[in-house]
């Protein structure tokens, strides 16, 4: 016993020190750039800066009449709704696609799988969403997102629904459970942790997603936080010390989503195996 | 049972609304755009002359190869690094959780700011990976100025980002194992490698399917890491498919750039759906 | 379903939660920015009884310095308020242009190439006719060219001309007793001499590829001294680079730049090459003279330490200058503001409206419509780029004389330069990547 516990806190120093080697250093690297100055920044050396330039991340907030904020706001809106319709509408589908095996599932298998390889058609959709009246409004947006989130999530869904028992739904059924109930009182609840995946997931990438956005919903009251980095960037002026810090400034509510969903997951799955 | 009756199609109903006519519909028509010349204002049928010139580009042949070895080499690494590092994060090691959140850290950034950094570190003459090796006495690489190396360092790239992922949707899997096969399996005295060999890659196995299709396909369509660290150059050294098609529709033509969309869709097609045939039956046995 | 409603408040809270985090720090500044938004907008009711706004959509390669200077004069002047949009450089720019302009969301004011890129934009859709306005005639024959399509302009200038050839930094010509060349063997002549006294004879920035073409696209004064018709037989489809000797001649000269590069010249970006121009870690820098601008911003009057000379052709009559006219203003004829924009427009060329700019931004070459260089502009524009013009030697780049310009003309440069290909393969990759954007126009091209 006490060999494994020694072997454990092993396991605990090389994988913490690993981890923070592998992926943390990056971070450092960016945030102790983002506070040089511009000759300093263009070095990409890992020393501290000269002189601690708080300042450019006050910069970085009032470049283009502040549109960091408005990109903000945005950006929070479109993630939201976005992911509470994802939620929703994904594992009602994956739970029937899972379920039903006969041919009309087939097809909509090999219609939704078709959507995880071909790359949108940008102007068709544009011209879609024109017939619509939903093209440049934050709706439009949304649906965009969801359309091309769908696949994944479906998938996701469906694979998760997989691994729990039929055995459970045909009790309820015989129950006399509605449908509907049958899926959001006992379906539903056991989804927590693959939800808590779809909800981290979808938000990261809607949060930080960049061509999207820049297609269908442009002009300067819309832009969303990915587009700033557009202002740091230029083809002719590169300020790597301002886009740092834009970096690191866009990354912390993702960053703080993530630690309080981080412990979702873990719930889902100490629920889970209380379960059991 | 009358599974009709459970599982009603109107719970597909909102999904596939939402997906025919935001992807689908758009999808259709850019099937009848690509055999025109397009400025999204008007349109001259051509036929299939658009697939007859871009059958001729010359960095076809490169991108293809490139997006053959893209595909694989993001997938299997991905397949192979996170499952370890999900396994790693299932034990009973305390620090589990504070480790598998500093794996996703990657994953909170953009795609362009990770490209931004990484082709820093990888710059040849100030550049940290090389300032390591050279401290260790090694001569500097030109990660992304050899034609020949350029491809594989923004693989490594992707792994780096895209490994947490596919780790979570392992862990979510892992998890959802049923504990008791363990303690039945430890009663029974099996060895940790045993439980791992018959207990948790069997019963994971659709997490892992799910990791292997989703990680071959992104790695298919995927080019926006290459597009900012590389450009698909030097010249055409990094082009995969993706790229070239942007780099048509970028330069605003819509037709060539939508017939070379529809040839990604079928070479993507050809492979993965054999590919999923195959890992679903494994997966019902 | 009371599991899943506790889920639900959980998210809704812990969404919440992470929006206000993320919104905190920002709190006041909020409030700053709501407040200036007042005092500009009362500054606009006294300056006119009405506010007009206009958006204008701009690319994040220009510096604001300059045009806000402009912007908040026109506010004053004109009771014109501007809101600015600022939009990615290079493909994606273009990409987002065509976009915008393709589904009837383009802002009032577009600044956007002349030339070839112009032609492709099929710019009688989109933008205002300035043919008949009153400055129309103050242009010069070549921005007049390269704004028009079809013999209709459709923009005012937005800065200055500009040329592309080689910058060299003076003092490490001093160091090693170098001329200025005037023909390319006298060139590479020099690059030797740097090259075995271990210096950078040429600084590349290959690390952005569009930099890469600049040997190529300098080249055409002396493409034209050998063949002044290859513009008009390459847009008809007749020449070709790959069989013109003329035109064959500017790859080769691209091909045989390759060894003098610095050693990182694959990752070196353009900010990095105008540091290493200044400071003398390189001596010259094949480029367009734009870059000055980045230079002076960065660095000041140590800018006086670049001179400029074009790309040598194989006599010294083949060396001259090859000139870039400036980018345009174009205006969205889509929209119920017309008369504000054009009313912009023609603000946007007056001299005082120039003074404001250049006071912020010193000028890259000669104005199109005759406005006098500022004393304090670059020796490298005074001196150096002037002296060709006084000659008449001088001619615009080919992107201004054909509207056929390659796609993948930067990656082809790229490609060629680090070695890869041989200049004729480049010659006939480029012919191919041109019959793409031909067939788009609707040439004629087989």
């Amino acid at each position: 016993m006490k060999k494994r516990k020694r072997l454990l806190l092993l396991g605990d120093i090389i994988g913490m020190v690993s981890a923070i080697v592998i992926f943390v250093f990056p971070f450092l690297f960016m945030f102790i750039n983002s506070l040089k100055d511009r000759r300093e920044a263009n070095l990409l050396s890992m020393a501290l800066p000269k002189e601690f330039l708080w300042e450019n991340y006050k910069k970085v907030f009032e470049a283009n009449n502040y549109i960091v904020l408005t990109a903000f706001k945005n950006s929070f809106l479109l993630t939201v709704l976005s992911v509470l319709g994802l939620i929703i509408v994904c594992s009602m589908a994956g739970y029937v696609l899972q379920r039903r095996k006969d041919r009309t599932m087939s097809i909509v298998n090999f219609v939704i799988m078709t959507g995880l390889m071909i790359p949108p058609a940008i102007l068709p959709t544009i011209w879609v969403m024109q017939g619509l009246h939903v093209y440049r409004t934050l709706f439009g947006m949304v649906m965009v997102e969801i359309a091309l989130q769908i696949p994944f999530d479906v998938m996701l869904y469906r694979g998760f629904i997989g691994t729990i028992p039929v055995e459970l739904e045909e009790a309820g059924y015989i129950d006399g459970c509605k449908r509907a109930s049958l899926f959001g009182k006992i379906i539903f609840p056991l989804l927590k942790p693959v939800t808590a995946t779809v909800i981290i997931l979808n938000a990261v990438g809607i949060f930080n997603d960049f061509t999207n956005p820049l297609y269908f919903l442009p002009g300067s009251k819309n832009a969303t936080v990915q587009l700033t980095l557009y202002n740091f960037m230029g083809q002719y002026s590169n300020s790597y010390n301002l886009l740092f810090a834009d970096v690191i400034l866009i990354t912390v509510p993702m960053l703080i989503v993530f630690i309080i969903f981080n412990k979702r997951i873990v719930d889902g799955m100490v629920a889970g195996s209380v379960k059991g | 049972m009358n599974k009709k009756k459970i599982y009603s199609t109107w719970f597909l109903a909102p999904a596939m609304l939402i997906f025919l006519i935001f992807f689908i519909i758009p999808m259709i028509t850019s099937l009848f755009f690509s055999m025109t010349v397009w400025d999204f204002k008007n349109f001259t049928f051509v036929g299939l002359d658009n697939f007859k010139m871009f059958f001729s580009e010359r960095s076809l042949n490169i991108g293809i190869k490139n997006t053959l070895i893209y595909a694989v080499l993001t997938s299997g690494l991905k397949v192979i690094l996170a499952f370890l590092i999900a396994v790693f994060l299932s034990s009973a090691i305390r620090t589990k959780n504070i480790i598998r959140s500093i794996v996703f850290f990657p994953n909170l950034v953009s795609t362009i700011a990770i490209g931004i950094t990484f082709t820093a570190f990888m710059h040849p003459s100030k550049g940290i990976f090389n300032k390591v090796i050279e401290f260790f006495g090694g001569t500097g690489i030109d990660w992304l100025g050899n034609i020949n190396l350029a491809l594989f360092s923004v693989i490594a790239t992707d792994v780096w980002k895209g490994v947490s992922i596919a780790t979570v949707i392992y862990v979510a899997g892992i998890a959802s194992i049923d504990k008791t096969f363990y303690e039945a399996a430890s009663i029974d005295g099996a060895s940790g490698w045993q439980r791992l060999k018959s207990i948790t890659i069997p019963l994971c196995r659709p997490a892992m399917n799910s990791v292997i299709i989703l990680s071959f396909i992104g790695g298919m369509r995927s080019f926006d890491l290459i597009w900012a660290m590389t450009g698909g150059g030097p010249g055409f050294a990094t082009d995969v498919m993706a790229s070239i098609v942007y780099k048509q529709y970028a330069a605003g033509f819509y037709g060539l750039s939508t017939a070379g969309n529809v040839i990604m869709f079928v070479l993507i097609a050809v492979l993965a759906f054999p590919l999923q045939k195959f890992l679903l039956s494994k997966e019902v046995d | 379903m009371k599991f899943r409603k506790v889920t639900a408040l959980l998210l809704a809270a812990a969404l919440a939660a992470g929006s206000l985090a993320g919104c905190g720090s920002g709190k006041s500044a909020e409030d700053d920015s709501a407040e200036a938004k007042k005092v500009e907008n009362e500054v606009n009711k006294t300056a006119s009884g009405e506010e007009v706004t206009l958006t204008m959509l701009i690319d994040n390669g220009t510096e604001p310095d300059g045009y806000e200077a402009v912007l908040a004069l026109a506010e004053e002047k004109l009771g014109i308020h501007v809101d600015v949009e600022i939009r990615p450089g290079g493909d994606e720019g273009d990409n987002i242009v065509k976009t915008r302009l393709a589904s009837g969301d383009m802002a009032d004011l577009c600044i956007y190439n002349s030339g070839s890129l112009l032609s492709a934009l099929n710019p009688s859709e989109y933008f205002i006719d300035m043919t008949d306005s009153s400055v129309a005639s103050t242009f010069d024959e070549a921005f007049t060219k390269a704004a028009s399509v079809d013999g209709v302009l459709y923009g005012v200038p937005f800065g200055s001309s500009s040329a592309g050839g080689v910058m060299y930094n003076k003092e490490v010509y001093e160091k090693y007793n170098l001329e200025v060349p005037e023909t390319w063997d006298e060139f590479i002549a020099n690059c030797d001499v740097l090259k075995e006294a271990g210096e950078n004879a040429l600084i590349g920035s290959f690390g952005e590829s569009w930099t890469a073409q600049v040997p190529y696209l300098a080249d055409n004064f002396a493409v034209l001294q050998k063949e002044p018709d290859f513009p008009e037989g390459f847009t008809a489809g007749t020449k070709k680079y790959a069989t013109s000797e003329a035109g064959l001649r500017s790859w080769q000269k691209l091909a045989a730049t390759t060894p003098y590069y610095n050693k990182d010249y694959l990752a070196t970006n353009y900010n990095d090459a105008c540091d290493m121009l200044v400071n003398g870690e390189g001596a010259h820098y094949i480029m367009l003279t734009m870059a000055l601008r980045n230079i002076y911003s960065l660095y000041g009057d140590e800018v006086n330490k670049i001179g400029f000379f074009p790309i040598p052709g194989d006599t010294p009559e083949e060396t001259g200058l090859t000139v870039w006219a400036a980018g345009a203003i174009y205006g969205n004829k889509n929209t119920d503001k017309v008369d504000d924009i054009k009313r912009f427009m023609e603000f946007w060329v007056s001299d005082e409206a120039i003074d404001a700019y250049v006071e912020k931004v010193l000028p890259d070459g000669p104005y199109h419509n005759g406005y006098q260089l500022p004393d304090t502009a670059y020796d490298a524009v005074k001196v150096d780029m002037q002296k060709y013009f006084d000659e008449g030697k001088t001619a615009l780049a080919l992107e201004f004389l054909t509207p056929v310009k390659g796609a993948n003309c930067p990656a082809i440069c790229q490609e060629l330069g680090s070695g890869q290909t041989t200049p004729e393969e480049a010659a006939a990759a480029y012919d191919e990547d041109c019959k793409k954007q031909a067939v788009q126009l609707g040439l004629d091209w087989k």
